[in-house]
């Protein structure tokens, strides 16, 4: 609840002066920053999701929830694209297949870790005028066998779509700029070892 | 010479050992490679054109450091595979240039002159195939988009092999056909292997052409892309190619794979070749 008022807060933050602002204009450096902020908040909000998903304790009813609050970080029908090293080629999957799969897998203990670093792209308008943007993150991850022990390792770069889009809503009479942001497709690499 | 471009990159990027410019998440082993890497294209336009810091902050217009003469060639320096064709007199004639007082250069996203190349896998007629697809971007509306502008596939090359020819001496209409309404106008696709050379000698093969009618038919269907790297005309009497190299090493990331000087000439001819734009 608190975070949800927190993000809210964020949106008004970023849509306040908007209504000056012809929305055809160029962002503002400090506007670009403080939409960047909103969209590493779901980045990191994905990120958490997907460790809790992964994780073996997590029970199967909670695994389904935090799944159905991963998928509304997404616009519709969004992809995940994965690749390894032993294939190349670009697998895809719909976000809410790839929950799924990441929950089934056949692992006793499941360790994901998520690196420090972070890079954010610019954003750039798209014919419509929806802003996009590519976030790129690190993430480790070990699956256990309860007898052979660690059975599978691999790290992996996830450059995250991120789109920011222009609302308005309205707040006690008054007409609320804003920016949205959804989080798009996905690719998925692994790295080298 | 390696033992030197090791020691470059790790005094250029000595600071991503202190900093640390992420908060996603708590992993603690070593990132050092990671934060070298160029990790994404627009990476790679920053560090060339001195528009982000060490930690990969955005640099602006007006910000202390931005297009800083001293951190451009540091970052040109780190921006080549080091285990690629382009010898070190090539790569410091190129920064030398990019990097002049008077007339420096950078590359602009929204610019032309310069093409994505997508090696994407197809079935043809239900058998696995490499299909070479060339895109650049456009401007439309408010924005931009990536647009197919041309595609090279092998197989198709067979339809055209006489396309250029001018030494046949046999297979040609003559010159008083139009007498004749064209009555011998059947010479030309009796044997369809020939239909070729009663081309005109300025026709050049469309394959996007045929590449569509082949999606719409679905005789070709995609599959997956295998691998994709860009190739930059931005610079004047130069052309160089970005790839993505995917290693354990600081030297990693979207790099410049290749580079050549080429006349202005050549320039216009490889763009006409990758974009038909006349």
């Amino acid at each position: 609840m608190k975070k949800t008022i927190g993000i809210f807060f964020v949106l008004i933050l970023i849509g306040s002066g908007l209504a000056a602002q012809d929305p055809g204009d160029n962002l503002s450096p400090q506007r670009k920053q403080a939409i960047d902020s909103l969209a590493l908040e779901k980045v990191r909000d994905l990120s958490k999701y997907i460790s809790i998903i992964g994780d073996k304790k997590t029970q199967w009813s909670e695994a389904q929830r935090v799944i159905e609050r991963a998928v509304e970080l997404f616009m519709p029908n969004s992809e995940i694209g994965v690749s390894s090293l032993s294939r190349p080629d670009v697998s895809y999957f719909q976000v809410r297949e790839y929950f799924d799969r990441l929950m089934q897998l056949n692992y006793d203990k499941v360790t994901i870790d998520w690196y420090k670093i972070q890079y954010v792209s610019d954003l750039e308008r798209q014919p419509d005028g929806t802003y996009v943007g590519v976030i790129t993150i690190f993430q480790r991850f070990q699956g256990f066998d309860a007898e052979k022990g660690l059975v599978y390792e691999d790290t992996t770069k996830k450059d995250i779509t991120v789109y920011v889009k222009r609302k308005e809503t309205q707040i006690g009479g008054r007409l609320i700029g804003f920016w949205d942001v959804l989080l798009g497709d996905i690719r998925v690499k692994e790295t080298s070892k | 010479m390696i033992t030197r471009k090791i020691i470059t990159t790790a005094l250029v990027l000595m600071p991503f050992f202190v900093f640390s410019q992420g908060s996603i998440g708590s992993f603690t082993g070593d990132e050092s490679n990671l934060y070298a890497q160029t990790k994404q294209v627009n990476q790679f336009f920053r560090r060339f054109n001195g528009e982000e810091d060490v930690t990969g902050k955005r640099f602006y217009q007006g910000d202390a450091g931005y297009r800083d003469i001293k951190m451009r060639k540091k970052y040109l320096g780190i921006l080549f595979d080091n285990n690629g064709p382009v010898n070190n007199d090539v790569r410091d004639a190129f920064v030398l240039e990019v990097t002049s007082k008077s007339a420096p250069r950078y590359l602009d996203f929204h610019g032309d002159k310069w093409f994505a190349e997508v090696n994407a896998v197809f079935t043809y007629k239900k058998e696995r195939q490499n299909v070479i697809l060339y895109l650049r971007l456009e401007h439309e509306n408010l924005g931009y988009k990536w647009v197919i502008s041309n595609v090279y596939f092998p197989p198709w090359e067979q339809f055209f092999p006489h396309v250029t020819d001018t030494v046949n001496q046999t297979y040609f209409l003559h010159p008083m056909s139009h007498e004749l309404d064209f009555m011998n106008i059947h010479k030309a696709f009796d044997n369809p292997q020939n239909v070729d050379y009663y081309l005109e000698k300025n026709y050049r093969p469309d394959m996007l052409t045929l590449f569509i009618e082949g999606v719409k038919t679905g005789d070709l269907k995609f599959q997956s892309v295998s691998n994709v790297k860009f190739h930059f005309f931005q610079v004047p009497h130069w052309y160089f190619e970005v790839s993505y190299f995917n290693r354990n090493s600081m030297n990693s990331g979207w790099l410049i794979s290749n580079m050549v000087r080429i006349t202005d000439a050549e320039q216009k001819e490889i763009i006409r070749n990758y974009t038909h734009d006349e």
